[in-house]
C-alpha cells in the first residue's frame, strides 16, 4: 500500500514537470514582453494613434502628471492631451525591472481614480473613457491608455511585441 | 509587496499577526501560510503558480529520495532529477535572455526573443528547494510529511523574496514547535525597526547621492566624487539588504521563527575572507554546503583547491545577475580569495589592523563599482576616474555632495559597525530601574519607527537591490 502510494508520487513528479513546461509555454504566450529595442515597440504604437487630441509630452510632464521618474525606466513613451477638459493619454513604459511593474501599476490605478474624482460630475464622457482605460503588462513592457481607440492602441501594442 | 511600505507596516502586518496570535496552535501555520502567498501574489499574481509548483515537485521528489534511500541509484535519480528540475526554472527565467543576448553580440544575429520579468525571490525560494531535497538525500533532514507545512517553508513571506536563504534542517523542528512569547514579539519588533531605519533613513538616502553620481559620465568624475559614489552604494547596498535582512529576522521572531543571521559587520573586516564570513553569510553558507564541499573543498590539491573556489565565485557572480559584470566580480572575488589564500594572506596578518582595513576597503568598493556597473566597459572608465584618470581631484560637484550629507555619512559609518547599536542601546542602561530602562526602549525604538515612517512617505518608491536577485 505504502509502496504504491510512493509509486504514485513518483509519477506524480513528472505531472509536476509537465504543469511547468505548460505554464511557462502559457506565460510566453500571453504575458510575455518582447527583446526588441523600445524605439521599435514606440514608433509601431505612435503611428497609430490619433493626434488630433494627443501630444507627445516631455518628461517633466510626465512627473508632473504621474509623479513617475522617467529616468528610473529604460523607455517612456507619453502622449497626453492639451487640453484640461480631457483625460486622454497614452503611456508606454519599458521598465528595467520586473519589481517596478508593481510601482508603475498602482501609480496608473491610482491616477484613473484621481482623474475619475477630477472629471465626475462635469465631464461624464472622460469619466467613460477613464473607467474603459486599457493598462496592460507584457514581459517588462507596460501600456496604458485612456481613448476612445484604446483598444484599437492596444492590439497595436501586443502586435508590436 | 515591501515591508518598507505603508500598506504592509499599517494593514497587512497588523492583521496577519492578530489573526496569527489569535487563532489556535494548529492553524497558525495554515494562516501564516496563506498569508505568504497573499504577500507574494500582491506584486506578481501570475508567479504564484509558479512557487506552488515548485512546492509540489520539491516535496513529491523528497519523498521519492526517501523512500528510495535503501537503492542508491534510484536515490541518486530523483535528487539529479530534483536538482535539475529546479535549475532549469532559475535558469529559464533568469538565464536565457542574457544567453540569447550573448550569442546576438558574439555572431552578430539580431534574434528576438519573448521576454519575461524575473519572479521576484526565485533566486532564494530555489536555493532553499534545492539546500531541502539535498539535505533529504544526505539524511540531514526527514522529508515534510505534510504539505501545507513543506510549502510554509518555502514560501514563509519574511524572508520570501530576499532571504536569508533559510536551511531546512534549520527550521525544520520549528515547523513544528516554537514559543510565541510577548518578550520575543519585542524583540522582533526592536529587530523589525532597526532594520526598516536601515532601509528608509540611510539606505535611501545614500542611495539618491549614488544615482546623482552615476547618471554623470564616468570619465567626468573627480577622484572625491568617484569615492563618493563608491561609498555612497557600498553604504547604499549594505543598508538596504542587511536593513531588509534585519527586519526578515524581525518578523521570524514575531512570528516564533528564530532565522541566522545575515550580516555582521561586515565592512569592519580586515581581510577580503573576513569580508565574506560576514556578509550574506546565509548565501555562503548555501554555497559552501552545496558546491565548493561537494567539490572538494579545501581537502585535496592546491590546484583542484583554487578550481573549487573559482567555481564557487563564478556561480556567486551569476546567481546576482545574469550579466558578464556579476561573472567578472564573481571572478574578482575568487581571484582574491586564491590570493589571500595562498599568497599574500600571510603577510596580510602582519600588518598593522589599519592597513588591513584599508586594503579591505579599497578591494571592497572596487567590487562594488564591478557590480554596480551597466558594463565592464563603463567600470573600467569608474575605476580610472577613481585614480584620477577624470577630471582631477576635487570638483564643486564632489564638496556639495560630501559636506551637504556628512552627517549622513557620519551615522553610515557608525551603522556599518557594532558601535551604532551600542550607541541605541547604551541610553536606556542610563536609567535606574529595569521599568525606567523598558521605557526609555520603548520611547527611543517609536521615535526612530516614527522617523523611518517620515522618510518613507516623503520617499520617491524605492525597491530593496536584492530583489532584482
Amino acid at each position: 500500500m505504502t509502496k504504491e502510494r510512493f509509486a504514485k508520487g513518483g509519477i506524480i513528479k513528472y505531472v509536476v514537470l509537465v504543469l511547468i513546461v505548460i505554464f511557462i509555454v502559457i506565460l510566453m504566450l500571453y504575458t510575455s514582453g518582447s527583446s526588441k529595442p523600445f524605439e521599435e515597440i514606440r514608433q509601431s504604437v505612435a503611428s497609430v494613434l490619433d493626434k488630433s487630441n494627443l501630444k507627445e509630452k516631455d518628461e517633466a510632464s510626465f512627473k508632473r502628471n504621474t509623479g513617475l521618474n522617467a529616468a528610473d525606466y529604460s523607455g517612456v513613451m507619453y502622449y497626453a492631451s492639451e487640453s484640461n477638459l480631457s483625460a486622454e493619454e497614452v503611456l508606454l513604459i519599458r521598465v528595467r525591472s520586473g519589481s517596478q511593474i508593481q510601482e508603475v501599476r498602482e501609480t496608473l490605478e491610482a491616477r484613473i481614480d484621481s482623474c475619475i474624482s477630477d472629471f465626475d460630475g462635469y465631464v461624464p464622457e472622460e469619466v467613460k473613457l477613464l473607467e474603459e482605460a486599457v493598462l496592460n503588462v507584457r514581459g517588462n513592457y507596460i501600456f496604458f491608455a485612456v481613448a476612445p481607440k484604446a483598444e484599437e492602441y492596444l492590439e497595436a501594442f501586443r502586435n508590436s511585441l | 509587496m515591501l515591508f518598507s511600505s505603508i500598506t504592509f507596516l499599517f494593514l497587512f502586518l497588523p492583521v496577519v499577526l492578530a489573526v496569527y496570535y489569535l487563532v489556535p496552535w494548529k492553524v497558525k501555520n495554515i494562516a501564516l501560510l496563506i498569508a505568504s502567498l497573499f504577500f507574494y501574489a500582491w506584486g506578481e499574481p501570475v508567479y504564484v503558480v509558479l512557487m506552488v509548483l515548485s512546492i509540489l515537485l520539491n516535496y513529491f521528489c523528497a519523498r521519492d529520495i526517501k523512500e528510495n534511500e535503501n537503492e542508491p541509484v534510484k536515490a541518486k535519480f530523483n535528487v539529479v532529477f530534483a536538482v535539475a528540475v529546479n535549475l532549469f526554472i532559475l535558469g529559464f527565467f533568469k538565464y536565457y535572455g542574457f544567453l540569447l543576448d550573448t550569442i546576438n553580440a558574439v555572431f552578430s544575429t539580431e534574434i528576438a526573443y519573448r521576454e519575461l520579468p524575473l519572479p521576484v525571490g526565485i533566486s532564494f525560494y530555489t536555493f532553499q528547494a534545492i539546500s531541502y531535497i539535498v539535505d533529504i538525500y544526505r539524511g540531514k533532514a526527514q522529508p515534510q510529511k505534510n504539505i501545507l507545512y513543506f510549502a510554509l517553508y518555502i514560501s514563509m513571506f519574511p524572508q520570501l523574496i530576499a532571504g536569508p536563504i533559510v536551511r531546512y534542517e534549520d527550521i525544520e523542528a520549528q515547523l513544528k514547535h516554537r514559543r510565541l512569547s510577548l518578550q520575543r514579539l519585542g524583540q522582533g519588533a526592536m529587530y523589525f525597526i532597526i532594520g526598516l531605519a536601515k532601509k528608509t533613513v540611510i539606505a535611501n538616502s545614500v542611495g539618491a547621492v549614488f544615482e546623482q553620481i552615476s547618471e554623470m559620465p564616468a570619465g567626468s568624475l573627480s577622484v572625491l566624487t568617484a569615492w563618493l559614489g563608491a561609498f555612497s552604494y557600498a553604504f547604499q547596498i549594505y543598508f538596504d539588504f542587511s536593513g531588509y535582512s534585519d527586519m526578515a529576522v524581525g518578523l521570524g521572531k514575531m512570528f516564533g521563527f528564530e532565522f541566522k543571521k545575515n550580516f555582521d559587520y561586515p565592512y569592519i573586516s580586515k581581510s577580503v575572507t573576513e569580508f565574506w564570513r560576514r556578509w550574506h553569510i546565509s548565501l555562503s553558507t548555501w554555497f559552501r554546503e552545496y558546491v565548493y564541499i561537494p567539490l572538494g573543498g579545501n581537502r585535496c590539491s592546491v590546484s583542484r583547491n583554487i578550481f573549487n573556489l573559482m567555481v564557487v565565485w563564478v556561480l556567486t557572480g551569476m546567481w546576482h545577475g545574469a550579466a558578464w559584470n556579476f561573472i567578472a566580480w564573481g571572478v574578482y572575488y575568487g581571484v582574491i580569495l586564491v590570493m589571500e589564500k595562498y599568497v599574500w594572506g600571510a603577510s596580510l596578518d602582519m600588518l598593522p589592523n589599519p592597513m588591513r582595513h584599508i586594503y579591505t576597503g579599497i578591494m571592497v568598493l572596487v567590487g562594488w563599482v564591478l557590480f554596480f556597473s551597466p558594463s565592464l566597459g563603463y567600470a573600467l572608465r569608474y575605476l580610472g576616474a577613481m585614480i584620477g584618470g577624470g577630471t582631477g581631484i576635487v570638483d564643486n560637484q564632489g564638496a556639495f555632495l560630501l559636506f551637504g550629507h556628512w552627517l549622513l555619512y557620519l551615522l553610515a559609518v557608525l551603522g556599518s559597525s557594532s558601535l551604532g547599536m551600542r550607541l541605541v542601546n547604551a541610553v536606556p542602561r542610563m536609567a535606574r530601574s529595569a521599568r525606567a530602562q523598558a521605557a526609555v526602549s520603548v520611547v527611543i525604538y517609536m521615535g526612530i519607527f516614527v522617523i523611518s515612517v517620515a522618510f518613507l512617505v516623503t520617499d520617491t518608491f524605492n525597491p530593496f537591490l536584492y530583489f532584482r536577485f
